[in-house]
């Protein structure tokens, strides 16, 4: 049988995300959160393989312990097992730290033949995470994936939305990473029934030392990042000046030209 | 209208917010009654956009005097023509009043003008953290003075009530001109006739509202909704009236028939979650706490079972739940062009499982079809007359007519939440006695002796000319 | 003399030319440091014979093109081990990527091989003055869904970044710069694990995700009118939106409707024509970057979210302004 991972974000509610530009700060608590939506599409691709062709499969989080919610979620929906990637040495990973975390997590729960994920997460926007795992784990890659054509044994063909112009078919040998877009499919809703069985579903719990051998600590968390946030800004609220001409074309015409030779 | 009175209500309101030609006016004439059944407005009409209560008050002022009718606007979201004049009127358009005064917390109430929009309501109280306002008629361009004139309702009437649960004061112009202040921030006042109640609801026909008091309440966090399917309208109804009594209290229960959601799904690009069965419930789950989620969602599951549910899908991303309401809000697109006539009937919610399916077989036997949406727990029907080959069937009274005696049948009402409006005036003795409409007529003379305000709404009071 | 710094952009070949991006990556590349510091570099891939030496005369020291029938369509995993060789064997500092499709996707995979930190998506790059990280590339990017600006730095070499398009200006084109092109030879040709099996292009237009859009409203007479719109936008690469009253008098199609019950759009540019701009309306589109509004009624609610508004007939006024956006466009030539 074969093994589908898809690696998962638990994102906040963006609708209810509050920025204070005077302190530059984002307050996400009175934000729930969710699965990332883009994720969504990911873990539906895994779940339509397997009415295909009978795979299993396992979505991974890494996040905070409350992130389970999240994979329950992804149980509903038709995961097999759900793994937690949780430690506090993880905390303040970068893309670079948390792939290496999710690869050493992805080996550590078994040799996988295809994983997925969603075409980036809303709240961090960086769409690094998914071909740095790949390269971590030395497999080939594909991203902007909206057509998953077919699975074989060792392949599995895609089509790539749009490379430098053009649209891509690609025959990719297994094990590969494959980062979906939104048009790939529509998720589907979890039955109720489904959806109440998820609340006691189990949840595999991975911290660092369950990772021995696959990753060291100083490859993940604060000290396996290269990169550091040194400030945020939150700008302000845009605020239309609203300027108003009448009779006079020629202004008008004067004012706008700057807006309108930005976008030619 | 003539040049006087024209630089009088240029003079009150200022050179750009009066419009006379007949082209920008023409954007303030109609709701969103459907196009064949619309009232036709009055061309000779202007549009004044003050921004005051004052300047209310010196228009309305005016046009006693002059003996000219008024017809204020607000969203224009109205689905009984409330908003259109059928004489040549001033139109107030109330979209410059459109500041939000106080949001109270401690008293939790909000004080608006009334030309404040849900939208920017809902806005504002984002910012306030866990406060919300529950009432929602669907577009939430509609705006305040215009949610109090018609006593707007919903699709959370089943938990919240409608707009009079909520309203606590207002400020209205009487049709002399003059300003009174109804209610306030109380919740108890018991001193004489209350006013204001019978304001609510009076479609701009007794006086103007400017300025509204809302209650506000405590936002609550956990919410999800609940899709699930039934072979027969009769078994989706059975189970609302299973679900509410099991104590489980949603914040909506929404009817549609399956058509209408798989096309309307198509129409907007978005996918239908349950595919068998013909008749489809939404019930809308709102709770403080994610156990008390559940538990109403186990029992829920429950019903849906012993009511022998085809399917039941659960939507918990704020993406799938607001997806399943576009598609149970965006249904008329997809009738629009079908139908003659769409109605607003409500009966007792125990009586819908009976009063659905003999709607049903009534206009079977005219050999047509309806379409059915509901707010089915608070016995809410919209259902419509469909044209015939693009034509109005001749037997469109007399199924109208059998309809409503239906509808009495069960002690309904012709109107649960869009009002009276233009498009019922002639409705409304069928269901009131003789002596109810002639108390009608007093209050009307009492508030409005020469009938300025929106006249041909709600009664059949003639103006002297 | 004082030690300069070495940043090389990764420029791509998009419908058989250098995308645009490198331009403004060089003109970037080159004001990071004081004058004459910066040491631009640029490495390109494809096959055939692509005009490359545009990139020297926009400021490119050196621009290295590696050629082979391999690279005729991009694949990541060949891209990357050569371009991971190139960086190895050159040192550049900094490494500059547009951030266009193939960016977003090379990018991760070569700072992973590299294991150097990679910042995506930058609207703007400065060399930090901040003590501890002075002399760093401090990369600034948008996150939270364009609400909030993070400034970053790497620690790793090189620094790297993957960069919006049409964040800078393109740097100016000289024609006496010197044209030095190296074409060499790749590292690798052959990579097992993807076949690239077709390509091919497919256009599709939807207004949800077109960056200017020229919309109409009540003051659009009959059907014919919507060509105006249509020429304007045309000119500016967008499309036509209506408000709900042109659909609602079959004047146009639900798709093309913008509002709260129709399409939610966020364009860079929103021409409002005989727009009043009902709630209904202004939920759909209030989101856009650049409003500018045309309406006779001088108290339309759409001039009060609008950045421009003109009070006017928009059947006089629409001509002029497509007349002056042809002259832009000869401007911009």
């Amino acid at each position: 049988m074969k093994h589908i991972f898809v690696l998962i974000k638990e994102v906040p509610d963006m609708t209810r995300v509050k920025f204070d530009s005077e302190k530059g700060t984002v307050n996400r608590n009175s934000a729930d959160a969710e699965m990332n939506p883009f994720d969504l599409n990911a873990l539906q691709a895994a779940v339509d393989l397997k009415q295909i062709c009978g795979c299993q499969v396992t979505a991974v989080i890494m996040g905070p312990p409350k992130a389970e919610k999240s994979l329950k979620d992804a149980f509903a929906r038709g995961a097999d097992r759900c793994v937690l990637v949780t430690d506090a040495k993880f905390g303040g990973s970068d893309t670079l730290a948390t792939s290496r975390t999710l690869a050493a997590a992805v080996k550590k729960m078994g040799k996988p033949d295809l994983i997925l994920c969603g075409e980036k997460s809303v709240d961090g926007d960086t769409a690094q995470v998914g071909a740095e795992v790949a390269e971590r784990m030395g497999i080939p890659h594909s991203y902007y994936v909206e057509e998953i054509c077919g699975m074989s044994e060792k392949e599995v063909t895609v089509r790539v939305e749009d490379l430098s112009g053009k649209k891509q078919e690609r025959v990719m040998t297994l094990p590969a990473l494959l980062s979906v877009t939104k048009n790939i499919n529509f998720p589907q809703m979890p039955t109720l029934k489904r959806k109440l069985e998820s609340l006691d579903a189990e949840i595999i719990r991975l911290k660092l030392a369950d990772l021995e051998g696959l990753l060291t600590e100083e490859e993940t968390g604060f000290k396996g990042s290269p990169t550091k946030v040194l400030k945020i800004e939150v700008p302000r609220m845009k605020t239309r000046d609203s300027k108003i001409f009448r009779e006079s074309y020629g202004e008008f015409s004067a004012a706008i030209r700057g807006a309108m030779k930005e976008v030619l | 209208m003539n040049r006087q009175i024209i630089e009088k209500l240029t003079g009150i309101v200022g050179r750009d917010y009066l419009l006379t030609d007949r082209q920008q006016v023409s954007a303030y004439l109609y709701d969103q009654v459907e196009i064949p059944l619309r009232p036709k407005a009055s061309e000779g009409c202007v549009v004044v956009k003050p921004a005051s209560t004052e300047e209310v008050s010196a228009i309305v002022s005016l046009a006693s005097q002059e003996n000219i009718p008024v017809v204020v606007r607000g969203g224009g979201t109205g689905l009984c023509g409330a908003a259109t004049p059928v004489y040549d009127s001033i139109i107030i358009s109330m979209e410059r009043m459109n500041h939000i005064l106080e949001i109270d917390e401690k008293n939790m109430m909000a004080v608006m003008e009334a030309g404040v929009t849900l939208a920017d309501l809902l806005e504002e109280l984002e910012g306030h953290e866990g406060i919300g306002f529950p009432v929602h008629p669907g577009d939430e361009g509609a705006q305040m003075g215009g949610m109090v004139s018609t006593n707007a309702g919903g699709a959370r009437a089943v938990r919240h009530g409608i707009m009079r649960n909520h309203i606590k004061g207002i400020k209205v112009v009487l049709a002399d001109g003059s300003v009174l202040s109804l209610g306030g921030k109380l919740l108890k006042d018991n001193a004489g006739y209350n006013l204001m109640h019978l304001i609510i609801g009076s479609e701009g026909t007794l006086a103007i509202v400017t300025e509204v008091t809302l209650r506000i309440y405590p936002e609550e966090k956990y919410t999800a909704s609940i899709v699930a399917s039934f072979d027969t309208i009769e078994e989706a109804s059975s189970a609302v009236l299973d679900v509410v009594k099991s104590g489980v209290s949603p914040l909506a229960v929404e009817y549609q028939d399956k058509k209408l959601n798989l096309e309307t799904a198509e129409l907007l690009g978005l996918h239908w979650p349950v595919k068998e069965g013909s008749a489809d419930l939404i019930i809308i789950l709102s709770e403080k706490t994610e156990t008390a989620l559940y538990d109403n969602c186990r029992a829920i599951d429950q019903i849906c079972d012993r009511h022998h549910a085809r399917e039941a899908m659960f939507a918990g991303t704020k993406q799938e739940e607001a997806d399943v309401l576009a598609i149970r809000s965006g249904s008329y697109d997809v009738i629009k062009d079908d139908i003659y006539h769409s109605f607003d009937m409500a009966v007792p919610p125990s009586s819908m499982p009976e009063f659905l399916g003999e709607l049903w077989r009534l206009v079977d036997s005219y050999d047509t079809r309806t379409n059915i949406t509901a707010h089915i727990a608070d016995g809410n029907v919209h259902n419509d007359i469909l044209l015939v080959d693009g034509k109005v069937p001749d037997y469109h009274r007399e199924l109208q007519e059998k309809m409503y005696q239906l509808c009495f049948s069960y002690h309904g009402t012709i109107t649960g939440e869009h009002g009276i409006g233009k498009l019922r005036v002639g409705d409304l003795p069928l269901q009131k006695s003789p002596r109810e409409m002639e108390l009608m007529e007093q209050i009307k003379k009492v508030f409005d002796p020469k009938c300025i305000l929106n006249p041909g709404t709600v009664l059949r009071s003639q103006r002297e000319e | 003399m004082e030690q300069r710094h070495k940043i090389l952009i990764l420029a791509e070949l998009c419908e058989g030319g250098v995308h645009k991006v490198a331009y403004e990556l060089i003109g970037k590349a080159l004001e990071l440091y004081p004058s004459g510091k910066s040491v631009v570099e640029c490495l390109i891939l494809g096959n055939g014979e692509p005009d490359v030496a545009e990139l020297c005369r926009r400021g490119a020291e050196t621009v290295y093109y590696m050629k082979d029938p391999a690279f005729e369509e991009p694949e990541e995993q060949l891209y990357k081990e050569n371009i991971c060789a190139f960086i190895r064997e050159h040192e550049p500092e900094i490494v500059l990527i547009g951030a266009t499709s193939l960016g977003r996707s090379l990018g991760p995979r070569i700072a992973a091989a590299l294991r150097t930190g990679l910042t995506a998506d930058c609207t703007q790059l400065q060399i930090s003055t901040e003590e501890k990280t002075a002399g760093k590339l401090e990369q600034i990017r948008p996150a939270f869904s364009d609400n909030i600006l993070a400034h970053i730095v790497t620690g790793t070499m090189p620094q790297m970044a993957t960069v919006r398009y049409k964040e800078f200006p393109e740097a100016v084109s000289d024609k006496s710069r010197e044209v030095n092109i190296k074409v060499i030879k790749p590292y690798r040709t052959e990579v097992s694990g993807c076949r690239i099996t077709r390509v091919y292009r497919e256009l599709q237009e939807n207004i949800q995700d077109a960056q200017v859009i020229v919309a109409g409203g009540r003051g659009i007479r009959k059907k014919e009118d919507l060509a105006l719109l249509k020429e304007l936008a045309d000119l500016l690469g967008g499309q036509v939106g209506v408000s709900r009253a042109l659909v609602d008098a079959g004047l146009a199609g639900s798709s093309m409707q913008v509002g709260y019950s129709g399409n939610r759009v966020k364009p860079a540019l929103y021409i409002a024509c005989g727009i009043s701009g009902a709630p209904q309306h202004l939920a759909g589109m209030k989101e856009s970057d650049v409003v500018i509004a045309v309406n006779t009624d001088p108290s339309a609610p759409i001039f009060s979210i609008c950045d421009y508004g003109y009070v006017g007939d928009l059947y006089q006024i629409l001509p002029q302004m497509i007349e002056d956006v042809k002259a832009w466009k000869g401007e911009e030539k």
